[in-house]
């Protein structure tokens, strides 16, 4: 108990740091990633929900430090998110959240429901690469002209896509997006929805089914819990 | 029952766990006319699409990785299997920027080549192929892009490749190791026995 208070304190005045290897209790996994929600948030996410203890590490914009620079050059993509397990990296936030999920029972009950758990991961992919265009100038991350790109992009990746959900959840039935329990890609769309409609409070309320499901997914217990504790963040 | 264009593209690595694992299907192929007809049966309005008994599964990487756990292309352990996973996704970023110039290569779209070399193609390839060189080189040149088995991401970035060498001859030259792999992957026997008897496609 000792050794775990004195880490506690270490974790929260170091927020940014990495922590010395002599603390042996320290947990085997280290997520590396910026400190933002993107595309980090379903992997601690997923980490929160398997209750697997994890290093949170949130490395500071090449702005505002090293840190990433140095790490970078140690990752085989140059990217973040990367988990790190007793010192062997993963990369790619949907390898490493269907590397955790596949252990802990939260990647699909047969291998054909996992199969639609990555299918709908990947159509959001699509959605996202699409949306991301007007969001990203919505929430003031890049310039652009807000007006024409929710035309061009918002509008028409937002109705290619949740139509498909809102069905997928009607047809489960259950309130999951896959058989009858929470898979990764429940908190991967609902993180999604939560990002969208605090940006654009409205957004999708032609879709009711999605905007319930947010609602269930946050407020499983370990999610609610990780969602009160996080940094504040709009995205 | 595997329903795809008349064409290798996003269907290609589907076939191919299906030929390396000798377990028979239907190689349903949409003549391109006929596409608009089937698009709302589709779930996701796309192809390729597997159906297994008769349910629908839809996204590419999805069902190669469905197959591949099925036929045992999946890597050795679930720390490779996840390795897998990351250099296909990675792949998929790089893919996304280079298939503009593929399409128009393929006959899909108008387009000035040269231009689309220089702006698109070359700047997607060094962000790319000198990480999957490292990583070809780290996993001791056996012939394979993760682990000591053949696995989905191998056939993935093979067929690639192929396409490359075809449309853009010397536009890998600065990874041997790459292309060392891809020709080991590409003699696998069952697998060259279906290149050699495949229809012929423009992509």
């Amino acid at each position: 108990n000792v050794v775990n208070v004195k880490i506690s304190i270490l974790i929260i005045s170091f927020p940014n740091s990495l922590h010395p290897s002599i603390f042996s209790a320290m947990p085997a996994y280290k997520l590396y990633y910026f400190d933002i929600r993107g595309r980090g948030e379903v992997v601690r996410q997923v980490l929160a929900l398997a209750g697997v203890e994890f290093e949170d590490i949130r490395l500071p914009r090449p702005s505002d430090g090293p840190q990433w620079a140095e790490f970078k050059s140690k990752t085989s993509f140059g990217q973040m998110p990367v988990l790190e397990i007793d010192g062997k990296q993963i990369p790619q936030a949907f390898a490493i959240v269907r590397f955790i999920a596949s252990q802990h029972g939260l990647a699909g009950a047969t291998p054909f429901e996992a199969a639609w758990v990555d299918a709908i991961a990947d159509q959001w992919k699509d959605f996202h690469t699409e949306f991301s265009k007007y969001l990203f100038v919505k929430l003031g991350f890049r310039e652009g002209n807000e007006d024409l790109l929710k035309a061009e992009h918002g509008f028409p990746s937002r109705d290619n896509f949740f139509p498909l959900i809102e069905q997928q959840l009607q047809e489960t039935g259950s309130g999951f997006l896959v058989g009858d329990s929470v898979t990764w890609v429940d908190l991967l769309i609902a993180e999604a929805v939560q990002v969208i409609a605090s940006a654009e409070p409205g957004f999708l309320d032609a879709f009711p089914e999605v905007l319930k499901h947010e609602q269930k997914i946050h407020s499983i217990s370990r999610i609610k819990k990780w969602i009160e504790s996080r940094p504040d963040q709009k995205r | 029952k595997l329903t795809y264009f008349d064409g290798r593209g996003r269907g290609e690595v589907a076939r191919q766990l299906f030929h390396l694992s000798g377990v028979p299907f239907e190689d349903n192929r949409i003549p391109m006319a006929e596409w608009p007809a089937h698009k709302a049966s589709m779930p996701f309005g796309k192809m390729p699409l597997l159906e297994v008994n008769g349910k629908p599964l839809p996204q590419s990487y999805a069902i190669f990785r469905y197959l591949a756990r099925e036929f045992g292309f999946v890597g050795d352990s679930p720390f490779a299997a996840a390795w897998v996973d990351a250099v296909a996704d990675q792949f998929k970023d790089y893919f996304d920027e280079i298939k503009s110039l593929l399409f128009v290569h393929f006959g899909f779209a108008q387009g000035d080549k040269e231009k689309m070399m220089k702006d698109v193609a070359i700047p997607a390839r060094d962000k790319f192929f000198p990480m999957l060189e490292k990583i070809a080189k780290d996993n001791h040149n056996n012939g394979h892009f993760v682990g000591a088995s053949l696995t989905w991401v191998d056939l993935l970035i093979a067929e690639h490749v192929s396409v490359l060498l075809k449309y853009m001859p010397g536009f890998l030259n600065d990874y041997p190791t790459v292309l060392s792999t891809v020709k080991k992957i590409n003699s696998i026997p069952k697998l060259k026995e279906w290149i050699d008897k495949r229809p012929d496609s423009t992509f």
